[in-house]
């Protein structure tokens, strides 16, 4: 039966999105400032690549995280809101330095570990319980994104499994090394709270207690990421009794 | 016999594991000892909340390595693999989350190596009825591990008549959850043993079947759905259903009645209405060959008020590992004999795998028995 009214769903979708645009800004900040710095960070390592075909990979990536940039931009606009970035706020500037310190030593493979197998299990996993609450094509655009960063880490894994088989030892004990150093400055992001004041990404206050608000908390989005983080572990062969010991040892 | 264990080649290589036990954690304060563990010593253990947050989002996963001896010099080495099933999860309704977990921890069994995996706890319960769900294997086998629960539930209520003066041929015996493996296994190995069984279960189709087959031996027994029948006739009681309320059973239960409680989680306590019955832990053993944790979880994955304390589920798998004897000793559901539970309270026995020392919420039942250490209950 045809309704007597016409129901326009993008004029119901606008005025759900009005009252939940500031916090959309703010989660939209934190992922464009996040592709931002992953587009640095593979130009960085394309810098440092001998092979011809690595550099293109790295190169092709750093475009595709700087198209994923622009889509987030783009889906602020589409809801009125201006989506900043800042890849100096304290926290990125951190990720971005323990990344940079892998170039300065030129450790491909260190550079993979901190951006594939840490930074994306974020990503991934955030993105994608984003895009299970987001509405119309805000939803639809994280999950599509997370759907393309999980195929970054694919191909990191087989590369990153070659080097294992070579001493796992020594292997295991660089993941551990960087964990320290990258996921602790992503456990500080991630805390229910921001203990260190503000992120210097948020617009305003902090985001975090209004994401309950569009369905989502916190909590949420640090437990998906975690276990994203062990599921990567786990499919490099690090012994999982130890990676939970790592994760345990985080702070909250 | 199991000495089959290869040399421990360092962190982060392959280590030949002989047995997994897949486990969890039965309250959160249980949880958070673990974590603690974790952590270490010179972090500040996670508040209460941080660990509800967290724990449901972990991955089953090793918690650490376990060590295993025998008397006769056999020795076995495995892994206790967390489902991390949410304590506050063990109700039907979280059913399909919780055999999700429970497959996800078989398959970190099986790509670890092991070669006998035994289930324990929850565990054991989800999957009795359901072995065709776990993941595919090639090299490893599963157990329930309810033989040897049956053998130690049987030692228990034998050794607590024993105690009690009790004259187990003059006993009307009730078993609450009767049709469940555990249940049907116990019915089995005690009705030919007392005057009078009664057995009480939901399904009475199931019921109507183990009454039939235990009749056909001409064993006097009784059936029921409506527990409140039966319940203060029973002077030997097993609960071996995890009762949702268990004062609906314990506030009408005979005075003098002695209770095994062979549920999971444990929660029957003497404090609670029980008049003036005996109430103790059941399916509990103790091994005496030797056993370590790495890292140290003594005490907190075992949260037993005596030493080497561990669930009968688990030690099947450990003592089947000593014996060399990888094979899915208990599967299914209903299916275990008094030949079969004689037969593993053999090997175990063979092994130094005992029945534990009889306690329950309140410390030891057994005059003359002390604690090792103050325990805590999660």
């Amino acid at each position: 039966m045809k309704p007597l009214i016409g129901v326009n769903h993008s004029a119901m979708e606008c005025t759900s999105l009005s009252t939940s645009a500031p916090i959309w800004q703010d989660v939209l900040a934190q992922a464009m400032t996040g592709e931002l710095l992953a587009a640095m960070n593979y130009t960085a390592l394309s810098e440092i690549c001998d092979d011809p075909a690595e550099v293109a990979d790295a190169l092709e990536h750093a475009e595709g995280e700087r198209g994923h940039a622009a889509a987030f931009a783009a889906e602020g606009r589409k809801i009125g809101v201006d989506v900043t970035n800042n890849v100096d706020a304290k926290h990125w500037k951190r990720l971005r330095d323990a990344f940079m310190r892998c170039i300065a030593e030129r450790d491909f493979i260190g550079c993979l570990i901190v951006q594939e197998v840490m930074l994306e299990s974020f990503a991934v996993a955030s993105y994608s319980r984003v895009g299970k609450v987001a509405p119309g094509s805000l939803g639809k655009t994280f999950a599509a994104i997370a759907a393309e960063e999980e195929e970054h880490i694919d191909h990191a894994m087989a590369i990153l499994r070659t080097e294992r088989a070579l001493d796992a030892q020594r292997f295991d004990d660089k993941v551990y090394r960087l964990h320290l150093d990258v996921m602790t400055t992503l456990a500080k992001m991630l805390a229910k709270e921001c203990k260190d004041g503000h992120c210097e990404v948020c617009h305003t206050s902090c985001v975090k207690p209004s994401l309950f608000d569009v369905s989502l908390s916190a909590a949420e989005l640090r437990g998906a990421s975690l276990q994203q983080y062990l599921k990567t572990l786990d499919m490099l062969g690090i012994p999982g009794e130890e990676t939970l010991a790592w994760v345990t040892q985080l702070p909250v | 016999m199991g000495n089959s264990v290869a040399g421990i080649a360092g962190r982060g290589r392959t280590i030949e594991v002989d047995f997994a036990l897949i486990g969890h954690q039965e309250s959160w304060g249980a949880a958070a000892d673990v974590l603690a563990v974790l952590r270490g010593p010179e972090r500040t253990p996670l508040p209460d909340d941080e660990i509800r947050d967290i724990l449901p989002w972990i991955p089953p996963r090793a918690v650490c390595h376990v060590d295993v001896g025998s008397i006769v010099g056999a020795k076995a080495r495995g892994l206790y693999i967390d489902s991390f099933i949410p304590p506050d999860h063990l109700e039907a309704a979280y059913v399909h989350e919780n055999i999700a977990r429970v497959r996800g921890a078989a398959a970190y069994a099986i790509k670890a190596g092991a070669k006998i995996v035994s289930l324990g706890g929850f565990s054991s319960i989800l999957i009795e009825g359901n072995f065709d769900q776990l993941p595919e294997r090639h090299d490893t086998v599963f157990t329930t591990g309810n033989t040897l629960t049956v053998g130690f539930i049987v030692q228990g209520i034998k050794k607590m008549c024993a105690l009690e003066g009790r004259n187990i041929s003059k006993s009307t015996l009730l078993i609450v959850g009767a049709t469940g493996d555990v249940g049907s296994g116990c019915a089995r190995c005690l009705a030919p043993l007392v005057k009078r069984a009664l057995l009480c279960a939901r399904n009475v189709e199931r019921l109507r079947r183990l009454a039939a087959e235990l009749q056909a031996d001409g064993l006097p027994v009784e059936i029921a759905t409506d527990l409140q029948r039966f319940s203060a006739e029973g002077d030997v009681v097993i609960c071996a259903a995890s009762l949702a309320s268990p004062s609906l059973l314990l506030g009408r239960i005979a005075p003098h009645a002695l209770v095994c409680d062979a549920g999971y989680p444990k929660n029957l306590s003497p404090r609670t209405e029980m008049l003036d019955a005996k109430v103790f832990f059941g399916g509990l053993g103790q091994i005496t060959g030797g056993l370590r944790f790495a890292p140290d979880f003594h005490g907190i994955l075992n949260r037993h008020p005596f030493p080497d304390v561990v669930h009968g589920c688990l030690l099947e798998g450990m003592a089947l590992a000593l014996e060399g004897r990888f094979e899915p000793f208990s599967q299914g559901r209903g299916s275990i004999t008094q030949e079969r539970v004689e037969e593993i309270e053999t090997i175990a026995a063979r092994h130094g795998i005992y029945l534990a020392p009889l306690y329950n919420a309140d410390g030891p039942v057994e005059d003359g028995l002390h604690c090792q250490t103050e325990w805590s209950r999660g």
